[in-house]
């Protein structure tokens, strides 16, 4: 009863606290787990994003895949508000579930084509907990679906100011690209050049730099890839969290137990092909009378052996 | 809709917030009401739904791709449509915090957000499909009874289970979502606080053929790009740091040993591309060194040709000439050195090379080898004697045999024991 009067009045008071704080800070805490199963491909990918989410707060392997409910409330016992959730299935096929924790949205994609940093070998390498830029396609203004996810990845992806672990220096960039229908995510090192120079320069002088607009374009940026890579294709949109009426369902999303399926089945009607084949020459020999039995007896002709020396 | 599972136990408190909202549990619930019914009325006749329900889909397929171009004029009509969701969406919001009202702060963010947004700036509807959200409100209220198919009990929901796999994208609830969660970053707040660049052009226009991995990611990286450059001005603009000075250090995302790996890495890649490299040249080399020693033999072949040619012609002239009586010493003066030539080259063709075998040059080693380790026959039993030593007696003197002194006696004898001792 006293949780829902702190509720009441909580609200009552950010009401009239709002206008006054102006600028709200943003507090965002991801918890980072996978479900049992995972590959270690699976989990050095965990690994990697962990690693770049200084607000993030790693878990050990949730145990249940039909019950993800319960992910709610472990979120709440980290004080976490978000969660990124590696599902994954027949030990093989991967499922990254991003969720708001109190009352969602949830959004369930399919990973492909993950490589994990360690396995791509670049050179790029940035801060441990350096804030990221996201870079976002043009396409993620488009679509509704879109727009939701482009808000989780901001939330998921994007460290808050000034968060714990945070470090005060950018120097990488998370890039989201929509082609072919799928999510591609990116992840590069920025690199400048004569950057000591230019840095120099900035301190002394940010308030001309403002004012002329030429935000220093004596120096080339320059992107080195650091890893990992992955492709991302939604699935469904659900509105809670973990739970909920779907509001997006993919329809051009093709789960890989039906792909697999159909390689199964391409490969057994090569078989079934041939027998089948088989079957029709033996139809068409019985037809002609070649065969020694079954099939159609050809009418005797006075030619015929048994008829000459019968 | 969340609601319905919290509408059971709703109490005092939760009617004083919903009161505080402003929504009416009346408004509500009546709409509920009405869907119930219209939720029965579909169980019974599902069969008769269907071919509209598709001709509504097809509908929706058309829609999504073509009028995203009438958005602008449209726009004010927009607010107007999502009303009635919106409001539902504010009772089942509320209602849900309640349950969670022992969760910490950090919820409160989301939660004032929208209510901002929904006041202070109307613009933050979708620009897309605000022409069609007109008809969509028609639509929306069946694709809510389609996401409620859950809540119908197994036993009716077999009969739906043909459009159970359709699309579904229930656009403007999407929208109130996003409004509800959504972080603002527009120009209202700074650039540091959220980071975020979205591209003015889509990346997909860059790519023609998905497979084609280098211009697929020379796409990518061109996005990111722009969006660093971006990122950067934005960040200078408002004061921020930006560049990592050089003597700061601190952890990495890859710490020093997987860098080092990826230096063996490339390291190696380099070694083996320049051995490649080197392997091909020297291959080439080989190639084009045998071409050089054919040339050359064919070279000395044709040279040594023309000069028996040359020479024979000249040999011609000569017997020509000499035939023609102009004088000998002419010929004299001239050709003698052709004619020995050409005998010495014809005689020394007859017999091949002289010496005989590889050895070339000079004839008499083989000789001398032949002498010091011996040539031919066998060797063992040279020293036995045969027939013919046997009977060859030169070395035989009968005196040696006899024992007399070969030359008359004047050898000295030995002398006897007793002179021996004597002697001493």
């Amino acid at each position: 009863m006293s949780g829902v009067y702190k509720s009441l009045s909580k609200s009552g008071s950010s009401k009239a606290q709002a206008p006054a704080k102006g600028v709200r800070k943003n507090k965002q805490r991801v918890l980072v787990l996978s479900s049992r199963g995972v590959t270690y491909r699976h989990r050095h990918l965990l690994n990697d994003l962990a690693s770049m989410l200084p607000h993030g707060r790693k878990d050990a392997k949730f145990d249940s895949k039909s019950n993800l409910g319960q992910l709610n409330e472990l979120a709440e016992l980290y004080n976490c508000n978000n969660v990124m959730f590696f599902e994954a299935r027949k030990g093989q096929d991967l499922y990254i579930w991003l969720s708001k924790v109190p009352n969602g949205p949830t959004v369930k994609m399919h990973c492909q084509n993950l490589h994990t940093m360690e396995e791509l070998h670049f050179t790029g390498n940035c801060l441990k907990g350096s804030r990221p830029i996201l870079s976002f396609d043009e396409a993620f203004e488009k679509d509704a679906h879109l727009r939701v996810i482009k808000e989780l990845f901001l939330h998921v992806f994007g460290v808050p100011e000034g968060a714990r672990k945070s470090k005060p220096f950018i120097d990488h960039e998370i890039s989201f690209s929509v082609a072919d229908g799928k999510i591609w995510v990116r992840n590069y090192q920025i690199t400048e050049v004569e950057a000591s120079k230019t840095k120099d320069r900035d301190a002394s002088e940010p308030v001309k730099e403002s004012k002329s607009g030429s935000g220093g374009k004596d120096t080339d940026i320059s992107l080195v890839e650091i890893g990992p890579r992955f492709v991302l294709t939604p699935i469904i949109i659900q509105e809670g969290s973990f739970g909920g009426p779907i509001v997006y369902e993919n329809r051009l999303f093709v789960s890989p137990n039906q792909v697999r399926a159909e390689l199964r089945k391409t490969k057994a009607s090569k078989h079934n092909a041939r027998a089948e084949k088989q079957l029709e020459l033996l139809a068409k020999k019985g037809d002609l009378g070649l065969r020694r039995q079954g099939g159609k007896e050809l009418p005797r002709d006075e030619l015929d052996t048994r008829e000459l020396f019968a | 809709m969340t609601s319905a599972a919290t509408m059971v136990n709703k109490g005092k408190l939760k009617m004083a917030l919903a009161a505080e909202q402003g929504t009416s549990w009346k408004k509500i619930t009546e709409k509920r009401r009405s869907k119930a019914a219209r939720k029965d009325k579909d169980a019974k006749a599902p069969s008769a739904r269907t071919p509209k329900r598709k001709a509504d889909e097809g509908d929706d397929d058309n829609w999504e791709g073509v009028d995203s171009d009438e958005d602008d004029d449209e726009q004010n009509g927009a607010p107007l449509s999502g009303q009635s969701s919106d409001e539902e969406e504010i009772g089942g919001v509320d209602l849900d915090m309640i349950n969670e009202s022992d969760s910490d702060s950090e919820v409160e963010m989301e939660e004032r957000i929208p209510k901002k947004a929904r006041t202070s700036k109307p613009l933050a509807k979708p620009r897309k499909d605000a022409e069609p959200e007109e008809d969509e409100d028609e639509e929306d209220e069946e694709d809510i009874l389609l996401s409620d198919l859950e809540d119908i009990p197994e036993s009716d929901r077999e009969d739906l289970i043909p459009h159970q796999r359709s699309t579904i994208n229930n656009t403007s609830a999407l929208i109130s979502i996003l409004n509800r969660i959504r972080m603002p970053t527009d120009d209202s707040v700074s650039f540091a606080s959220h980071m975020t660049v979205v591209a003015s052009k889509p990346t997909a226009a860059g790519i023609d053929d998905i497979h084609d991995d280098v211009k697929r990611e020379l796409a990518f990286y061109s996005q990111a790009k722009t969006a660093a450059i971006e990122g950067r001005r934005r960040l200078r603009k408002e004061g921020a740091t930006f560049t990592r000075p050089g003597d700061y250090f601190a952890e990495m995302v890859k710490d020093d040993g997987h860098m080092e790996k990826v230096k063996a890495k490339l390291v190696e890649e380099a070694t083996n591309k320049k051995a490649a490299a080197e392997a091909r040249k020297l291959r080439d080399l080989k190639k084009f060194g045998k071409q050089v020693q054919v040339a050359k033999l064919q070279e000395r072949a044709k040279q040594k040709r023309e000069t028996l040619d040359k020479i024979k012609t000249l040999k011609k002239k000569r017997s020509d000439t000499s035939g023609a009586g102009l004088g000998t010493n002419e010929a004299d003066l001239f050709d003698v050195g052709v004619d020995t030539e050409l005998s010495k080259s014809s005689a020394s063709k007859k017999r091949g090379p002289p010496g005989g075998g590889r050895d070339g040059g000079n004839p008499h080693k083989r000789q001398k080898k032949n002498e010091k380790y011996g040539f031919g026959g066998k060797k063992r039993h040279s020293k036995s004697g045969d027939a013919k030593s046997s009977g060859d007696l030169s070395g035989f003197s009968v005196r040696k045999m006899k024992g007399m002194p070969s030359s008359g006696g004047g050898a000295k004898q030995r002398p006897g024991k007793a002179r021996r001792k004597a002697m001493r």
